[in-house]
């Protein structure tokens, strides 16, 4: 068993990392709310590190690349659509709805869209324009066609997987900048992280992040040993995990920053705000708990016990 | 990246089934009920394991031990835990005090100790925690005091697992009371019958066995009997702990409770409540984050970070098995207090309820382990 990042892909995250602080991270991404052209920036960041000759549904180390460099999004609250743009289909960028409410986070952009909802219906899309929301400035009311035709599941379960390693890179900088308020914020005559209450509530908010990177690295890790359905069944459960740590962690940052945390001076308030649309949709962490009810007694929730689920044809 | 334990480990998992489905009686709860017969499983079972190398599967074969990798020593406590303890009081002797023995006992202890618990045939425990001092055993008031070439030690201590069964026990006392804190405390290896030990167990929620208090009135304790160097206790006794980093793989309990009873529950599992059947997920879920810390903190080895990912595995493992038992209770509803063997699943969840509760105490309180946790996060506190 080896749980580590291979060498060649954490200094591929390391230099995505290097290259959005070059772009200018968080507050280059509140800036973008209102200077088109930054979103422009953001993708030639992207190209520079060749994420757009990824080829993320066939080569698992194109795929595990891809994952740390929308970790490395994340954590810079990166103002593009890099899952949806990863994973086009025909050159059109893959965007995961709700049909009951269709939005797509920088729908607005210039390029063709196409959308599919979780059971993977495949829909024409007709993004309108942003509506200037605090919560997901970047969000665009949808409408969709009737549906045309289906998706691959594989599809469906690479979006939600690379959408949580978004926002693992969310959480893991929302918990660095945390650790540095608080060790540096002085209240009473010492720094906040002498405070017990303060030290346990970074404890267990490192423990969720510990937890998730964990599951997120076995999740993608297992892309091509598991039969299909236990793949979206991992997937769902990566990105339940994902949306709930990123509840924690957030209330976290923002209860142990203060008034400073809803300021958009502090990275935590663009992180919140930008990430708001991956976290909500396209349905919340009850939903995909209770999608995942029938893969209980099915066995697609592998555990130490359950029996192997046979490969179907896809 | 590579989540395979590998073949030698799913080879080890099958065969210890195979063993406990043919040795351990169907409803067995662990070695410390109100059945005696229990506690003979346990150790004729132990015999089993250590004639076929598996007792003491990780340690090296010179001390009687099967040598096997870090990922089999995993599986076996995996399956052992899951299976409810089929080794007993054993595990204490087996993962901390053989090693600690390996790496600080003299020849002779070794020669001594160290065959004994490889086959199975003698229980330890651990004389630690006192009325005074529980997690902050550098306080501990029972005393060694020089007498000739040894030392008579008086004091109590408590909460003391198996001391009613156990023939030795691996004692912390203060050796020098005027000492810095870190170098008051030795550690003496001393059998249980020797005069002026008493015991006295304690009723508990746990069951028998698990909790008792043992008192030393004037006890003798010789030269040969100290482990490692006197003074030198309280770091023997944090490194002899660290054998047990990882702890129970209590996440394996759960997962097993649960598929026992999903599959008790038959189609009727489809009738439960929606609420509870999406907790059933996010449990199933929080076990599987659970496990992987738990490979990630066995996976580490002595890196410096491993203590740390130690217990953030300690802390995500021990509140599963709360929440977990929470589930299940509220999955048996107006049964859920049923207990014995004509219970649902021969009593497992009302046992599994009752232990759960010492899961975020015993081994290092959840607080501990928060503050390992972020000491690595923060820094020291001063």
């Amino acid at each position: 068993m080896k749980t580590a990042l291979p060498e060649d892909i954490t200094e591929f995250a390391a230099v995505a990392a290097k290259r959005f602080v070059r772009f200018g991270g968080p507050q280059t991404a509140l800036r973008a709310e209102t200077e088109e052209h930054l979103r422009h920036d953001a993708w030639s960041a992207l190209a520079d590190l060749g994420a757009f000759d990824l080829d993320v549904r066939s080569s698992p180390d194109d795929l595990l690349a891809a994952a740390v460099l929308c970790q490395a999004a994340g954590a810079a609250a990166l103002p593009y659509p890099l899952v949806e743009e990863l994973l086009a289909i025909d050159g059109a960028r893959l965007a995961l709805v709700n049909p009951a409410a269709p939005r797509i986070d920088h729908g607005d952009l210039p390029g063709d869209w196409i959308a599919a909802d979780l059971d993977g219906t495949r829909y024409h899309v007709q993004p309108s324009s942003r509506t200037s929301a605090k919560l997901g400035p970047f969000l665009v009311p949808a409408t969709l066609t009737e549906p045309e035709g289906i998706v691959p599941a594989a599809d469906v379960d690479m979006h939600l997987t690379l959408g949580s390693w978004r926002i693992l890179g969310v959480v893991q900088q929302a918990l660095e900048i945390t650790r540095q308020h608080v060790t540096a914020r002085m209240q009473f005559g010492k720094p906040l992280a002498e405070f017990q209450a303060v030290r346990f509530t970074i404890a267990d908010a490192s423990v969720a992040v510990r937890g998730l990177y964990e599951l997120a690295k076995y999740t993608i890790s297992r892309t091509e040993s598991t039969a299909a359905q236990v793949h979206s069944a991992d997937a769902l459960i990566l990105r339940l995990k994902a949306v709930d740590t990123a509840h924690q962690v957030l209330r976290t940052a923002h209860q142990l920053l203060g008034a400073l945390g809803f300021c958009d001076e502090s990275d935590v308030s663009v992180l919140d705000r930008h990430t708001q649309p991956l976290i909500r949709l396209p349905v919340s962490s009850e939903i995909l708990a209770l999608r995942l009810i029938p893969g209980v007694r099915g066995g697609q929730l592998e555990t130490l016990f359950s029996q192997p689920v046979a490969a179907e044809p896809v | 990246m590579d989540y395979d334990l590998g073949a030698d480990a799913a080879e080890l998992r099958k065969r210890l089934r195979d063993l406990i489905s043919a040795q351990i009686p169907e409803g067995f709860l662990g070695a410390c009920t109100d059945d005696p017969r229990d506690l003979a499983t346990t150790e004729s079972f132990c015999k089993l394991l250590a004639s076929d190398g598996l007792l003491a599967l990780a340690w090296p074969k010179e001390h009687g031990g099967g040598g096997g990798s870090i990922w089999q020593q995993t599986v076996l406590r995996e399956e052992m835990w899951a299976h409810h303890e089929p080794r007993g009081a054993q595990y204490m002797g087996i993962n901390w005090v053989g090693p600690a023995l390996m790496r600080y006992g003299t020849v002779e202890q070794k020669a001594r100790h160290l065959s004994a618990i490889s086959a199975g045939e003698v229980i330890w425990c651990q004389g630690f925690s006192e009325p005074e001092a529980g997690t902050d055993l550098a306080s501990l008031r029972t005393r060694a005091v020089p007498n000739g070439d040894g030392w008579r030690v008086t004091g109590q201590k408590v909460w003391t697992s198996y001391a009613q069964m156990a023939s030795w026990c691996v004692l912390a006392a203060c050796t020098d009371p005027n000492a810095p804190k870190p170098k008051r405390l030795s550690l003496f290896l001393v059998p249980m019958d020797r005069p002026g030990i008493t015991v006295r167990p304690i009723r508990s929620m746990l069951g028998p066995h698990h909790l008792n208090e043992v008192f030393l009135d004037d006890v003798e304790v010789f030269a040969d009997e100290v482990l490692g160097e006197v003074g030198d206790g309280w770091r023997v006794m944090r490194e002899a702990l660290a054998f047990e980093r990882v702890g129970i793989a209590r996440y394996a309990r759960c997962e097993s409770l649960l598929d026992r009873m999903q599959n008790e529950l038959g189609d009727d599992w489809d009738q439960l409540p929606e609420s509870i059947r999406a907790r059933w997920v996010r449990a199933l879920i929080d076990l599987r984050v659970a496990r992987l810390l738990a490979y990630r903190a066995v996976s580490l080895q002595d890196d410096p970070s491993a203590g740390a990912a130690a217990s953030a595995a300690r802390i995500a493992t021990t509140t599963c098995d709360q929440q977990v038992a929470e589930l299940l209770f509220d999955v048996l509803g107006p049964t859920a207090l049923d207990s014995g063997a004509s219970a649902r699943l021969h009593g497992a969840v009302e046992d599994h309820w009752r232990y759960a509760q010492a899961a975020t105490v015993a081994s290092g309180t959840i607080e501990v382990q928060r503050m390992l946790v972020a000491r690595e996060a923060l820094g020291d506190h001063r």
